[in-house]
C-alpha cells in the first residue's frame, strides 16, 4: 500500500516504513540507543531526501524513546536528576548543532563532515565497547559465571574534579562538569550528524561517570528523547523537513518494537548487550568507510540548492 | 503566477519566428489540475489537438505532412552537479558546477526522431533537447559546463525526471495528433508549462501552449501548508504526536 509523503513529495509503501519502524524500535528499546544512526541510512537508501530523512526520524525517536523512557520509569531504573542535568546541556548543545549544521550545508562539505563524523564515532566507541565487553565475557567464563558486574578501576581522572553533586540514584558523588560536558557534546553531535547519540551517550555514562548499568539505559533515553523532541521543533523551524506522515508511520512500527526490544533485554546480561551493539555500530562504521575508501559507483551527484526564479 | 503564464504564452507567439501563418494549432489537456493524494502513484496526461487553417487565411484545408514536438516543463530550482574525487585516500566532492533556474521536470514528446523533424539549431534555439536546456542555464564561461551537463541530464534521466520520448505524438489523422505523458509519483508541486511546435519541413508553422498545474490536496496538502506557515507549531505538534504515540504504545503492550 503506497502512502503520499508531502514533504519529502515521493511516495513509499507504508508497510515498508512500519516495518524498519518496529525493527529499529526493537533495537531501541534492547539498547537504550535512538536507533536514527540506522534508520536515517536506511530511509536515505530508500530514496527520501536526507535532510527529510534526518528531521523526520528526530520525531520518530520521540515516540520510541518515550515508551522506552516508560518502561524503564516503572521498573525504577532512570536517575532524574542525571538525566535532568544531561537533558539540560544537550538542549543548549543541539541549538549549536543545528546553527553548525547550516553552516556547513551553505559550504557543500555536509555529506563529508556527516560521513567522516559517523566514521570517527562508530569506529571509536563500537571498537571501545566490543573489546570491554569480550574481556567481560571471558573474564566471567573463567570465575565460573558467577562474578560481579564490576568494571575497572571504579576512580579516574574525572572524580577529582570541584563542584561535585551527589546523585543518589546512581550511587555518584562527582563534578557536574564532565556531566555538563558530556550533554553538551551528545546534543551536539546528535543535531549535526542527525542522530540521538544514545549509542555515544550509554557508554560515555559507562566509561567516564561510571554509572551503574542498572540504571544506564533509562537514564540515556530519557536524555535522548529531550534532545530528540528539541530537534524535532529545530528541525521543523529552522528547513521545515520534518515530515509528519512519515514520521508517524514509523512510530506506529517503532512504539511496538521498543517495548518487545526492552522485554528482550531482561533476558540478555550487560555484557553480551553491549557486545551486540558493538557490532551493529562497527557494522554501520565500515559502511561508512567503505563509501569513503571505495571508488563510487557514480561519481556524480546531485542535489537542489534552492528554489529557482520564476518560471 | 497565472498573469506571469500567460505573459510567458503570449510572448511565445509573438517571438515565434514563424512568416504569415497558413494554419494555426488547436490543443487542449486532459487535465489543467492534477492533484496528489495519498494513493497517488503518478499520473498519466493526455495532450492533443488539430492543424487548421488559419483566421484569414484563404486555404480551406491545410495540407502536412505535419509534425509535432511537444516539451513539457515544471518548476524551476537552483540545482547543483558534484563530482567525488579521491583526495588523501578518501572520496570527496570537488569540482561542482551550479545550474539556475533549471527545471525540476523536464519532458519532450516527439512524433518521430527529432533529428528527423527539424535540424539541430533549430530545436536548440526552442529548447526541444535536454543539452540545450541544460547548457541554458550554466552561467556563462564555466569551465567543463558541456561534460557537467550530460551527469545532469543522465542524473536526471536516471531520476525519471527528464527524457525524451519519440513516437510518442501519434496522428490519428493527417492533421490531429494525439499525445500521453506519464508524470512519476514523485512529480514535483507547482506550474507546468506543455509547449506544443507544430513543424513542417523542417519549420515551426505553429505554436500553442497550455499551463496545468500539479498540488498535493487533502490532509496531504494541510500538512504540507502547515509545514510552511507554522513551524513553531507543526514541530510542537510532531513531538506531542510522537510523546503520545509513545506512551499508547506503553499502554497497549502492558497489558498484553
Amino acid at each position: 500500500m503506497q502512502i503520499y509523503l508531502p514533504i519529502a513529495e515521493l511516495s513509499l509503501n507504508l508497510f515498508f516504513l512500519i516495518g524498519i519502524g518496529g525493527a529499529v524500535g526493537f533495537l531501541s528499546g534492547l539498547f537504550g540507543v535512538g536507533g536514527g544512526f540506522l534508520l536515517t541510512p536506511l530511509l536515505i537508501f530508500a530514496g527520501i531526501p536526507p535532510s527529510v530523512a534526518v528531521a523526520s526520524v528526530t520525531g520518530q525517536v520521540v515516540a520510541a524513546s518515550t515508551s522506552g523512557v516508560l518502561s524503564y520509569w516503572r521498573r525504577g531504573a532512570i536517575d532524574l536528576k542525571l538525566a535532568t542535568f544531561l537533558a539540560a546541556a544537550g538542549v543548549i548543545g543541539a541549538f549549536i548543532g543545528v546553527l553548525t549544521f547550516s553552516a556547513l550545508r551553505s559550504a557543500g562539505q555536509l555529506d563529508l563532515a556527516i560521513s567522516l563524523g559517523y566514521l570517527f564515532f562508530l569506529g571509536l566507541i563500537g571498537a571501545l565497547m566490543l573489546s570491554e565487553s569480550v574481556r567481560s565475557i571471558a573474564r566471567r567464563r573463567q570465575a565460573g559465571g558467577n562474578l560481579r558486574e564490576k568494571l575497572p578501576g571504579q576512580h579516574n581522572w574525572v572524580h577529582g574534579l570541584p563542584l561535585r553533586v551527589r546523585f543518589h540514584r546512581s550511587r555518584l558523588y562527582i563534578s557536574i562538569l564532565p556531566v555538563i560536558g558530556i550533554g553538551l557534546a551528545i546534543g551536539f553531535l546528535g543535531a549535526v550528524l542527525g542522530i540521538g547519540g544514545g549509542f555515544i551517550l550509554v557508554p560515555a555514562l559507562i566509561y567516564i561517570l561510571r554509572v551503574p548499568g542498572s540504571v544506564v539505559i533509562g537514564t540515556s533515553l530519557l536524555q535522548v528523547l529531550a534532545i530528540m523532541a528539541a530537534s524535532t521543533v529545530l528541525h521543523a523551524v529552522d528547513s521545515q523537513s520534518v515530515d509528519f506522515i512519515l514520521a508517524i508511520s514509523l512510530m506506529a512500527g517503532g512504539v511496538a518494537g521498543a517495548q518487545f526490544g526492552v522485554s528482550a533485554s531482561q533476558y540478555l546480561r550487560g555484557d553480551q548487550l553491549r557486545g551486540l551493539l558493538a557490532l551493529i555500530i562497527l557494522g554501520v562504521a565500515i559502511r561508512f568507510a567503505l563509501s569513503l575508501l571505495l571508488t563510487p559507483a557514480d561519481p556524480y551527484s546531485m542535489a537542489v540548492i534552492g528554489p529557482g526564479g520564476a518560471l | 503566477m497565472i498573469a506571469r503564464l500567460c505573459l510567458a504564452v503570449v510572448a511565445l507567439l509573438l517571438a515565434c519566428p514563424c512568416p504569415a501563418l497558413a494554419q494555426k494549432l488547436i490543443s487542449a489537456l486532459s487535465d489543467a489540475q492534477i492533484s496528489i493524494t495519498s494513493g497517488f502513484s503518478g499520473h498519466s496526461l493526455t495532450l492533443f489537438g488539430n492543424v487548421e487553417p488559419a483566421i484569414g487565411s484563404s486555404d480551406r484545408v491545410v495540407t502536412g505532412p505535419f509534425d509535432v514536438v511537444i516539451v513539457i516543463s515544471g518548476p524551476v530550482a537552483d540545482r547543483v552537479v558534484r563530482r567525488k574525487e579521491r583526495r588523501l585516500g578518501i572520496y570527496v566532492n570537488t569540482e561542482e558546477v551550479t545550474f539556475r533556474s533549471f527545471p525540476t521536470f523536464y519532458r519532450v514528446l516527439a512524433s518521430r526522431r527529432l533529428s528527423a523533424i527539424a535540424d539541430e539549431t533549430t530545436l536548440d534555439e526552442n529548447g526541444l533537447t535536454p543539452m540545450s536546456i541544460t547548457m541554458g542555464s550554466v552561467p556563462a564561461g564555466t569551465s567543463d559546463a558541456r561534460q557537467f551537463s550530460e551527469q545532469l541530464i543522465r542524473l536526471m534521466t536516471e531520476a525519471d525526471r527528464m527524457g525524451v520520448a519519440e513516437n510518442a505524438v501519434r496522428f490519428l489523422s493527417d492533421t490531429f495528433y494525439t499525445a500521453r505523458a506519464e508524470l512519476p509519483s514523485d512529480v514535483p508541486n507547482g506550474n507546468f508549462l506543455a509547449k506544443t511546435y507544430v513543424f513542417k519541413q523542417g519549420q515551426i508553422v505553429a505554436t500553442h501552449a497550455e499551463a496545468f498545474r500539479v498540488r498535493t490536496i487533502g490532509f496531504e496538502r494541510f500538512v504540507g501548508d502547515a509545514a510552511h506557515s507554522y513551524p513553531l507549531l507543526y514541530g510542537l505538534a510532531t513531538v506531542m504526536v510522537g510523546l503520545f504515540t509513545g506512551w499508547l504504545g506503553g499502554a497497549l503492550f502492558r497489558r498484553a
